[in-house]
């Protein structure tokens, strides 16, 4: 076995493992549905370049792997047809002087299975197919079965139908072997146009360093080592470069013998297709985040306080809050305030009442909260102002990280439009159940106010029937009295005046000191109510913009794991040391081969 | 020769040309800028390598330049023209990487100083260091002076790099060298001469009109190649008088197979070439004729050369046009909308009309009317419910936050369309990145924001101080208290356009804005109350404007720092024009 044989075994099973069909099917299902998802979000130009390599890649693998598709691509005259004829053993191909040669492509197909299926695909030109599978071969290109070589046009010629054409078929070949000569190795047109483009594609492309017979043997040597830098720089590393000669045939055995381990392999074409998936992920990868960016919760997303405070400050919860305090003190002043001043309360509008809260409830019918619509003031320019600066900050703290579309996508759910906003702020104040407690001590601090009051009225027409009678001058009827005794038995203070004075005072000091604890009470409601208030608000700021933004951002981390570089593949790098001393030593068994010739 | 005398009025308009090129920025990225940059320092090179030491002295050696593929063998052609190894010739691609100059030793005063190709540095003698290239690799800025009697007097030979290799510097120097070229000898061979980049660089020069000779190189020597040699020889004639180039001298030279002596060509190989070169040295009516050719061919392609830079110079001019436009439709727009909320009744809801209806409504207005009265019955109210009866400084307050909310988010509005109508130009993104902090609030704008506000309420509160010098209304106004009225005004001004309620909250501002009115009416006089509302209000848009205009500079800025010069389009033009008629008066 050649020692190119041994490097193509190891090419077809690298360390990632025999990748298989089906495994690429879903890889191809994977990436339509992160285009899918993405949508807009990604590069217009990953997006649209992304389609036709996908379709390409199912349209290749429903075609079945059991064929290998080889081409040979190069500059006009570097041999490619020659080589394809040496290859095939017949002189399939025009070969000439006249620059550029070949105008379309030319096939060969080895074995007996059919291929039209996929030289149709390729639209390969009929009258350009031959079968190398005769009778008069016997069984010596029994090791090339399966094969479909391909001799492709020019791609550097002043033709530019000739390039289109291989810039075509590029894109579909499973193995392209590219032919160059000692003149054009180094050509820009060759590098920047084609090989930059395979980034990645190693194990699908070989190099022919052709027409080496006309160099010195160490200059042979030193150009393969120069076409390989070049090849590094290109960004394949690990692809072979083999030296050949179709005029002298130095080198077309090993290359003959390097096709049919690929084909033997049956591996190329999932290669081929792999690395090309993996081309469209990495291009696609590049419209999202290059690290995981965190989806917080909707109310954990940075500045979703101030957006909160800020729609409560629009939903008119400070004015609900005052009113619910102000209901309160209210109230209980109506039920322990001083009986003869109990009135006055009455005729200021109940708070609640003005903003349309307190009806609803009241009257407890079935009425839906949805069709109820607050009198709460409408938000003022701004407040809302105040809502689209909260949002937008918003948007801007949780678009940190993100490629540009994706931070305009977080950017517009963070600034939703502001009427609906307004409309399910409100609805959710009215929906809030708000805190309307009335304390039992309410009615023992109220009865004992209208026991004062009582004593205090009997006290005072007690005294004022004292005072006529003493008037009248009528005789002095005993007045009980109350309070310490004196020395001489009677006691200090007459009742009607206690009754009176102490009604009085105890009344004034009883309703000073529910208003105090009252007061504490209303502050109790008044934080009850903020907080059932600012939960309300709280869900229509997840509904309107926090949801949306944290759904932007699951969407955006969903791509972008699944545009993640497979772990299971350390292809890049590891391999990379290895296969370098391998085709060192492949680069010297070649040497050797040829000077055998 | 004549030329160098009256064409003083020409050397002086393309000196004025390459001024204007040399300082012409195209600083955005806009698509066609590349080419413009690129189209800009080509012809600029052009101007110092070539056109203008050539005018200054038209009779100076001609300088012939060896072109090419990679792999052509132009070095191994040069060493075997001169027979000596002058330069390096190797089967590594690309192989030569500085060029090399070679010139008769009595030509060496032309090429010593820096009259052409003056951004290389002269070196003489010596081997070019060898190594490997990348498509990266640094440019070799140096040019390596060779003196060699081979070279005939009156003709430079330049090696020059490769035109099509992976080198981007290679490329670049072979360009610019060709251009300055008085005379280009275009080396190809067999397997290259259907190349489309060398063939795209011909064909540039057939439209220049440039002088050209072409060279079929390495052609396969040995029995049965003939056929051959004449198939090509006849394809590659065709394809050059099919490009224009049919009138280009075409030699051939044979591939040694192995019997270079020193890795020199036959003698024999090269020389047509050598005696079509040593007469043209020789010959000094034709060496004028071919510099005739090439020197009018480049001033013929100025004008076509530079049509690019200046499309690209004025694109430049109108993108920035556009940016500063969006700026100042952005910031248009949102001063608009400030100017009418501030003013349409709409702040007169909320925050401000409740602490104001809590000042007229429960009646603190007309307490505070009364102030000895009304500061004990505050007191007392005071001690009854626990808090203080609120005066006019809530009102105040409100408004401060009314209206710096609303200043703040029009101008953050106002700062996110700029930020999305750049998004949507050519060089947004560039731009965006320039802009970086100026497309945020600038720091401290919230405090420039609540100054602006307390110094205009204190102006509307000196405004009425003022009114009220007079003996008549001094009284009243000390009676109602200064504050009082100046937040009363300061309600009429925020209704002051609002002409049409449109619905209950405006009504209700209204409500309170004709409440206020009356009551300064009442003090001041129906004449005088228009008056103070409408410099008022001016005076708060004036503020307004004051501060928009802050983050709106700082994109104007950002815009200037990017260094368009709207009238360099012009001036190339005019440059342009100056040279067409410099010209003009020479024929």
């Amino acid at each position: 076995m050649s020692p190119f044989g041994r490097r193509a075994a190891t090419a077809s099973g690298p360390a990632g493992g025999l990748v298989d069909g089906r495994a690429l099917v879903e890889r191809v299902g994977a990436l339509r549905a992160a285009v899918d998802a993405g949508g807009g979000r990604l590069e217009t130009d990953a997006v649209a370049a992304a389609e036709p390599v996908l379709r390409r890649a199912e349209e290749r693998l429903g075609l079945g792997t059991g064929r290998t598709v080889v081409a040979l691509a190069g500059a006009t005259g570097s041999g490619k047809s020659s080589l394809f004829n040496a290859l095939a053993g017949l002189p399939l191909a025009q070969t000439g002087a006249r620059r550029p040669t070949t105008a379309s492509p030319t096939a060969c197909v080895w074995g007996p299975e059919p291929a039209e299926e996929l030289l149709d695909w390729l639209e390969v030109p009929r009258r350009h197919r031959s079968d190398r599978e005769s009778a008069l071969d016997a069984g010596d290109q029994v090791d090339l079965h399966g094969l479909v070589l391909l001799d492709l046009p020019d791609h550097d010629s002043t033709t530019l139908a000739h390039r289109l054409e291989v810039d075509r078929l590029v894109r579909l070949v499973d193995l392209l072997v590219w032919v160059v000569d000692p003149q054009k190795y180094a050509d820009d047109a060759l590098h920047a146009r084609y090989l930059r483009r395979l980034a990645g594609h190693d194990d699908v492309v070989l190099l022919v360093l052709n027409q080496v017979d006309r160099l010195a043997p160490a200059d042979a040597d030193a150009t393969q080592e120069d076409l390989r830098r070049l090849l590094a720089e290109d960004g394949l590393a690990r692809a072979d470069v083999l030296t050949t000669s179709a005029r002298t045939g130095a080198g077309v055995a090993a290359l003959r013998g390097r096709l049919a381990d690929a084909v033997a392999a049956r591996a190329l074409a999932l290669r081929r297709t792999e690395a090309d998936l993996e081309d469209v992920r990495a291009s696609l990868a590049r419209g999202v985040a290059a690290d995981v960016v965190p989806v917080p919760a909707a109310e954990d997303l940075p500045g979703a306080d101030q957006l909160v405070g800020a729609l409560a400050g629009a939903a008119g919860v400070p004015a609900v809050v005052d009113a619910v305090e102000g209901d309160h003190r209210r109230r209980a002043a109506r039920r322990t305030g001083w009986p003869p001043l109990r009135w006055t309360a009455r005729l200021r509008r109940e708070p609640l009442r003005r903003l349309g809260l307190e009806g609803r409830r009241a009257s407890g019918d079935g009425e839906a909260p949805e069709l109820v619509v607050s009198s709460v003031p409408a938000p003022t320019p701004s407040q809302r102002a105040a809502v689209e600066l909260a949002g937008r900050r918003v948007g801007a703290g949780c678009s940190q990280g993100l490629p540009p579309r994706w931070a305009a996508a977080v950017r517009e759910a963070a600034a939703p439009p502001g009427p609906e906003v307004a409309d399910a702020l409100d609805r959710a104040v009215v929906g809030v159940e708000l805190p309307r407690t009335s304390p039992r001590w309410w009615a023992v601090a109220g009865a004992a106010q209208v026991v004062l009051a009582v004593a205090a009225v009997v006290g005072l027409v007690w005294l004022a029937g004292l005072g006529v009678a003493a008037w009248l001058q009528l005789p002095d009827a005993a007045v009980p009295a109350v309070g310490p005794a004196r020395e001489d038995g009677t006691r200090v203070l007459p009742l009607p005046t206690a009754l009176a004075v102490g009604g009085l005072v105890l009344g004034a000091l009883l309703a000073a000191v529910s208003r105090r604890v009252a007061a504490a009470g209303a502050r109790r409601e008044r934080r009850r109510a903020a907080e059932r208030l600012e939960a309300a608000v709280r869900t229509v700021a997840a509904d309107a913009v926090l949801g949306p933004v944290a759904r932007v951002l699951a969407e955006h981390e969903h791509v972008r794991s699944s545009l993640a570089p497979p772990a299971t593949t350390p292809r890049r790098d590891a391999p990379r040391r290895t296969a370098r001393r391998r085709a060192g030593a492949a680069a010297s068994a070649a040497g050797d081969e040829r000077r055998g010739h | 020769m004549s030329e160098a005398g009256d064409g003083g009025q020409l050397l002086a308009s393309l000196e004025r040309l390459r001024t204007e090129l040399d300082g012409l920025r195209l600083p955005l990225d806009l698509p066609d800028a590349g080419r413009g940059r690129a189209g800009a320092a080509a012809v600029r090179d052009q101007l110092d390598d070539y056109l203008l030491p050539r005018l200054r002295q038209i009779d100076a050696p001609l300088l012939a330049v060896v072109g090419g593929s990679t792999g052509a063998g132009k070095s191994t052609l040069v060493n075997s023209l001169l027979r000596e190894r002058v330069t390096r010739a190797g089967a590594l691609r690309p192989t030569t990487r500085s060029p090399v100059l070679a010139h008769h030793p009595d030509d060496a005063p032309w090429f010593t100083g820096d009259r052409v190709l003056p951004a290389l540095a002269r070196s003489t003698g010596g081997d070019e260091p060898g190594g490997p290239a990348g498509a990266t690799s640094p440019a070799a800025s140096g040019l390596r002076l060779v003196s060699s009697p081979a070279v005939p007097a009156g003709l430079a030979l330049i090696d020059a790099p490769d035109v099509d290799s992976v080198v981007d510097a290679n490329r670049a120097l072979a360009a610019q060298l060709l251009a300055a070229a008085d005379l280009w000898v275009f080396v190809t061979t067999a397997a290259r001469y259907a190349d489309a980049v060398p063939w795209d660089l011909l064909a540039g020069a057939a439209r220049r009109g440039a002088s050209v000779a072409v060279v079929l190189d390495r052609v396969p020597a040995g029995a049965g190649d003939d056929a051959v040699l004449r198939e090509v020889r006849a394809d590659l004639a065709g394809m050059l008088s099919r490009g224009g180039l049919g009138a280009a001298p075409l030699f051939t030279v044979v591939e040694a197979d192995g019997g270079d002596v020193d890795g020199l060509l036959p003698e024999a190989a090269v020389a047509p070439l050598r005696s079509w070169l040593d007469g043209l040295a020789g010959d000094a009516r034709r060496r004028s004729l071919v510099v005739r050719r090439t020197l009018t061919g480049a001033l013929d392609s100025l004008p076509e050369r530079l049509a690019p830079v200046a499309g690209a110079a004025s694109a430049q001019a109108s993108a920035s046009g556009l940016l500063h436009d969006d700026v100042v439709a952005a910031f248009a727009t949102g001063r608009e909308e400030l100017e009418t909320e501030l003013t349409d009744g709409t702040l007169l809801r909320g925050e401000v009309l409740a602490r104001w209806q809590e000042f007229v409504g429960t009646g603190e207005l007309f307490r505070s009317l009364d102030a000895a009265v009304g500061r004990l019955r505050d007191r007392v109210g005071a001690l009854v419910r626990g808090r203080p009866a609120p005066g006019a400084e809530p009102v105040g307050a409100a408004v401060r936050s009314g209206v710096a909310d609303l200043v703040r988010a029009r101008c953050a509005g106002a700062l996110d369309r700029t930020r999305d109508r750049w998004a949507s130009r050519p060089a947004g993104a560039q731009v965006l990145a320039l802009a970086g902090p100026a497309l945020e609030l600038p720091d401290g704008f919230d405090e420039r924001v609540a100054r602006l506000v307390r110094d205009w309420q204190r102006g509307v509160l000196d405004l009425v101080r003022a009114e009220g010098e007079g003996r008549r209304t001094r009284a009243r106004v000390l009676s109602f208290g200064v504050n009082a009225l100046g937040v009363a005004l300061m309600v009429v001004v925020f209704a002051s356009t609002a002409f049409i309620p449109t619905g209950a909250e405006v009504g209700v501002g209204l409500g309170a804005a004709a409440v206020g009115q009356r009551l300064l009416e009442a003090v001041f006089g129906d004449a005088a109350v228009r008056a103070l509302a409408a410099r008022a209000r001016a005076d708060l848009l004036r503020r307004v404007d004051e501060l928009v205009d802050v983050p709106r500079r700082r994109l104007d800025e950002v815009l200037d720092a990017a260094g368009v010069d709207d009238a360099a389009a012009d001036r190339l033009a005019a440059a342009l024009a100056d040279v067409a008629a410099a010209r003009r008066a020479d024929a």
